[in-house]
């Protein structure tokens, strides 16, 4: 039986920002726009998605008098994710 | 089954593109591996075959150093849009060594005074090795782990050595340590900048 893959993260653009966020402690607003190649309108609606869903965390700030933008992802978000990867896994060996 | 495989693929992009951003200029190899290796090089020619009793004076341009180094890291840190889980290891090793390197010296050199020069080198060179080695390891980048190597093996020379000359052992250690892969890493960090 398979499970439901999670709908939050089977959107490319919020699965690269998690994928980009599992890797490293905390990323800059910029460095996701700059990876993921989104537009900044797009990538802020995805990124709040993914933080109501308590799945990454956003710290806003300002350094040097501009406006920083730091997220990170949650101990929720590792487990969603952990999740998705294991059922994306067995939909695909059951393919085979 | 496309779009699953499609997902997948995406994932292990991104986790690629992440990794790959790291990269480490050498810049402060460099430039401490400049002012301890000018330091052996006073002190041994002052100290030793000109016979200045001072010369140990020398060793405190690298307090002078440290005002620079934090400049430099908190500029880097402004520029910084993205902090992996190596760069905090990494930090954690270097201010570990920073901390093991004053209390080494402050330590050893209230409990036995003037004899610390006997010591103190070996000592050095073994803890010059431990952060060396260890970054090479989590940079996966030879050179230093084979400065950090060398290290080690410099403090085993200490013992064929006389003590009078044992700083030139840490001058050799900086050279094979911080100096030659701070240069290949800046080298290798132009190369990956001119390809951004």
């Amino acid at each position: 039986m398979f499970k439901d893959l999670d709908p939050i993260l089977h959107t490319p653009l919020r699965l690269a920002i998690v994928s980009l966020l599992i890797s490293v402690r905390e990323a800059e607003f910029t460095f996701l726009k700059e990876k993921t190649n989104a537009t900044a309108g797009n990538l802020s609606v995805q990124i709040n998605k993914l933080k109501d869903a308590g799945y990454i965390s956003v710290t806003k700030q300002f350094r040097d008098n501009y406006p920083q933008t730091l997220c990170s992802i949650t101990p929720k978000g590792i487990k969603a994710f952990e999740e998705y990867v294991r059922n994306l896994q067995s939909y695909l060996q059951a393919g085979k | 089954m496309d779009e699953m495989q499609e997902r997948l693929d995406l994932i292990e992009s991104m986790i690629k593109r992440a990794r790959n951003n790291f990269s480490e200029s050498g810049h402060l190899y460099i430039v401490w591996g400049w002012v301890i290796f000018a330091c052996c090089v006073v002190q041994y020619f002052a100290g030793n075959l000109m016979g200045y009793k001072q010369a140990y004076l020398v060793w405190w341009l690298c307090w002078t150093v440290v005002p620079y180094m934090i400049w430099y890291i908190r500029l880097q840190k402004r520029k910084e849009k993205v902090r992996t889980y190596t760069d905090e290891i990494m930090d954690s090793i270097w201010i570990t060594f920073g901390i093991s390197a004053f209390l080494i010296g402050f330590v050893i050199g209230t409990n036995i005074g003037q004899d610390i020069n006997k010591v103190i080198v070996p000592v050095y060179l073994v803890l010059y090795g431990i952060p060396t080695l260890l970054c090479g390891v989590i940079l996966r980048f030879r050179p230093l782990f084979i400065g950090g190597i060398s290290c080690w093996l410099l403090s085993v020379a200490s013992i064929f050595v006389d003590a009078q000359e044992h700083v030139l052992l840490i001058a050799a250690a900086m050279i094979a340590g911080w100096l030659l892969p701070g240069y290949l890493l800046r080298s290798r960090h132009r190369k990956e900048m001119a390809h951004v």
